[in-house]
């Protein structure tokens, strides 16, 4: 029989000043050499459990633990974090606070040094992990000068390089372009598959990790199930698209796959997609005419002709790094280019007035002590009404309104942090990264904002990697690459023409399929 | 990476430079140290935050010297005063100067490397100490531009809370995170190993004896007395220069001939 890796026996816990346990008599056992896979709606125990395994809940959050956990073979209560740093490691959500040392190398040898591993093995560790995550050409980098997928797989090698038998991994595709997240999760199945590691991960992109885990575990409000995941899916009524599809047409089992979805729709006949998808668009908002950046000698965006119009949802994208930030920043006035023309509204952009941007990091935007503070601080800048409840109802906040912002989750603040931009009421809204960290509720919410946001007449631009956001709401998508433009179209061309960036519905039935819900109907 | 030679080779660097700032008041001598420190910085110094941060010395140094000249208002005002004033205003922001350099072209996690091992937390705590500058120029910069973009204009006397409480916030989150994963990585345990000691280059080497020739001179003739390292200021009179210590203040300057790869 397989020795038990993490086993997890009558386990509650409640954080300080909380009354409500976010986790409620859990009880988990995942055999060494698991795949494993947390997922649920935000706030229902995920991250909680991660931190449980390797002892940070509760050595380092003080609050009520009952229960038990062993790692290996090792009480969690009776060991500090540390002292199963041997046996385990944890990567959580924001790598680049969680980074020791400044050179990549450096940062990858910490944990080795740590425990006393003999140099000449802690050489030839670091390579293999350089060569495992890509890394080689950053390993003399500063961690601070990497883009957010680099400093994620440098975050991933740091905890791979100490050799644990247990790897813990909070949400590690979300800063990542789809190519960087196949890639990330290929080396950990490799990881378990050729050396027995455990990996267990959280992640909401179901889309990126479902045909990848062999066991799931359901949160729901504290409590976790434990099976298969087809089944941990199915009970939770979540899933990736082609899940979403299964239940829409009533196909059992439910595919978890984008090769599951196509064995299942053999027997179905589909035709061409409707052609185009009927939005109505206005006058140019903003356009970039002939724009370079550069920051120093790296030029970030070169010779950019760029347009988005009133009534449009422009989804930026291409892999990390490409210039995406940097375009919108251009945009939005708050980076002068080197060259080339900026225009909102036919003049320069005057940001937070015609244009307003929520940055990757919604926590630089967050200052007041209450979410609905945070809404009326915008808006007493701008001069509008004191009405904050109705942008907090459009992000699905308004639960939250008097909570304090540190005290919710990084996509709850994320949502905070877009109604709180998007008050300006500026007529062009630009969002980097809006779905970090969103459960497929928020998601979903998220869409439908965006929705009434264009069909007000105004225009937005969306930069993300998330290729179902994209597919489900963009109007319009731009690829970058390298700081220039390399297509820019209708999202059913664009995305469909693709391989790395096609969303689940073009894969299993051709270009021009988008959402399962399209799908759907043209079945019926 | 910031540069390629020896963190040892900045270490003597820096402590030559310094010394050399701490025996003087002659002004041709200490402005001197300023050009070789620009030019060092200049060439070994990288975009980004360690940039700003550098300012930011050069900006505490300018201070210094202007409250340092300032405080004589305070008492007699005449040009002896005010010019002994100004040379010792100048000695400290010089003295300043060479810690931003130094501060702007070194890793101080590579300097960490260098401590013997019972010293190696308190030189991990030092280290991350001085990585919070450059961090909180760089906060203080995303969070400004955050609030501008929603049509908060932050100043500093205005807007202080939209500024302070999210750098503030934003700092102490990161020092728990830190402080957890250092926890989760072992830190503590109290085995250590070392990845990859560097070793020294002939530039780094040359760097360091030139840097410790330099002090040693000045060294000298502040003790034997052979050179005139405090110009009178009472009466005042021009500073001579002395060719000996031209040439040992020329020696600092050779971290500026080097390119950062080549080390």
């Amino acid at each position: 029989m397989t020795p038990t890796a993490i086993r997890a026996e009558g386990l509650s816990f409640t954080y300080p000043a909380s009354a409500r346990p976010a986790l409620d008599h859990v009880d988990v056992a995942l055999p060494e050499g698991s795949f494993a896979l947390a997922l649920g709606p935000t706030g229902a125990g995920k991250s909680t459990l991660l931190r449980a395994v390797n002892g940070l809940v509760p050595h380092f959050t003080g609050g009520t633990f009952t229960g038990r956990v062993h790692v290996a073979g090792r009480d969690t209560l009776a060991s500090a974090p540390r002292m199963l740093a041997d046996v385990v490691a944890f990567v959580p959500q924001d790598p680049i606070s969680s980074f020791v040392l400044d050179r990549v190398e450096d940062e990858l040898a910490y944990g080795m040094e740590n425990l006393g591993v003999d140099p000449g093995h802690m050489r030839r560790r670091v390579e293999e992990m350089l060569d495992l995550l890509d890394l080689v050409a950053l390993r003399n980098r500063s961690v601070r000068t990497l883009s957010g997928g680099e400093r994620q797989r440098v975050a991933i090698a740091a905890a791979m390089a100490a050799g644990p038998r247990i790897l813990v991994l909070d949400e590690p595709t979300s800063q990542l372009d789809p190519q960087g997240a196949e890639h990330v999760m290929a080396a950990l199945q490799r990881l378990v598959h050729d050396h027995g590691m455990t990996v267990l991960l959280a992640e909401h992109r179901l889309e990126r990790v479902a045909g990848w885990v062999d066991v799931a575990l359901g949160f729901d409000e504290g409590r976790v199930q434990v099976g298969a995941p087809a089944d941990v899916i199915r009970s939770l009524a979540v899933g990736p698209p082609v899940a979403r599809l299964g239940r829409l047409v009533g196909w059992s089992p439910v595919p978890l796959t984008v090769r599951d979805a196509r064995n299942a729709a053999q027997s179905h006949a589909i035709g061409l997609p409707a052609a185009g998808n009927g939005h109505r668009t206005g006058d140019i908002v903003g356009a970039l005419r002939g724009v370079t950046v550069a920051y120093g000698d790296a030029v970030a965006l070169r010779d950019v002709d760029f347009g988005v119009r009133e009534g449009e949802i422009v989804a930026l994208m291409g892999r990390n790094g490409a210039g995406k930030s940097t375009l919108l920043r251009a945009l939005a006035g708050v980076h002068a280019p080197a060259s080339g023309e900026v225009r909102v509204l036919g003049r320069a952009p005057r940001p937070g007035v015609d244009v307003a941007l929520c940055p990757q990091e919604p926590e630089s935007v967050l200052f007041t002590d209450s979410v609905e503070n945070e809404v009326r601080a915008t808006l007493e800048a701008r001069g509008l009404p004191d009405a904050a409840a109705p942008w907090l109802e459009r992000l699905g906040v308004v639960e939250f309104a008097s909570r304090h912002p540190r005290d919710l989750s990084a996509g709850q603040r994320l949502l905070v942090a877009t109604a709180a931009i998007a008050a300006t009421e500026a007529p062009l809204l630009l969002l980097d990264e809006p779905t970090r960290g969103l459960d497929p509720d928020a998601k979903q919410r998220l869409v439908r904002f965006l929705r009434a946001h264009a069909a007000d007449g105004r225009g937005a631009v969306i930069a993300t990697h998330d290729v179902e956001l994209a597919a489900s709401v963009a109007t319009r998508v731009v690829m970058l690459a390298g700081g220039e433009v390399i297509a820019d179209g209708d999202p059913a061309v664009v995305l469909g023409d693709s391989h790395v960036f096609a969303p689940q519905m073009t894969r299993v039935f051709g270009a021009g399929w988008l959402t399962p819900e399209q799908v759907a109907e043209a079945m019926a | 990476m910031r540069t390629g030679l020896h963190p040892g080779a900045w270490i003597a660097w820096a402590s030559g430079a310094g010394m050399v700032a701490f025996v003087t008041t002659d002004p041709v001598y200490l402005l001197l140290l300023w050009a070789l420190a620009w030019f060092v910085y200049a060439t070994h110094r990288v975009p980004g935050p360690e940039a700003r941060s550098f300012r930011l010395f050069l900006l505490a140094a300018l201070i210094t010297l202007g409250l340092r000249t300032g405080l004589v208002l305070l008492g007699t005002v005449n040009p002896s005063n005010v010019a002994f004033a100004f040379l010792e205003g100048l000695r400290l922001a010089t003295i300043l100067v060479v810690f931003g350099t130094f501060n702007a072209v070194t890793d101080p996690f590579g300097v960490v490397r260098l401590a013997p091992r019972r010293f190696h937390e308190p030189a991990l705590a030092a280290a991350l100490a001085l990585s919070i500058a450059p961090r909180t120029v760089a906060s203080v910069a995303n969070v400004r531009e955050a609030q501008r973009l929603r049509g908060i204009h932050v100043s500093p006397l205005r807007s202080l809370p939209a500024l302070a409480v999210p750098v503030l916030e934003a700092g102490m989150e990161q020092a728990v995170t830190l402080a957890e994963s250092m926890d989760a990585r072992g830190h503590g345990r109290g085995r250590r190993s070392r990845y990859r000691a560097q070793s020294w280059s002939r530039p780094a080497a040359a760097i360091a004896a030139s840097a410790l020739t330099a002090a040693v001179v000045f060294l000298s003739a502040s003790f034997g007395g052979w050179a005139v390292l405090h110009p009178p200021t009472s009466p005042l009179a021009w500073p001579e220069t002395e060719p000996i210590l031209l040439g040992a203040i020329a020696l600092l300057a050779l971290p500026g001939f080097v390119r950062g790869g080549q080390g």
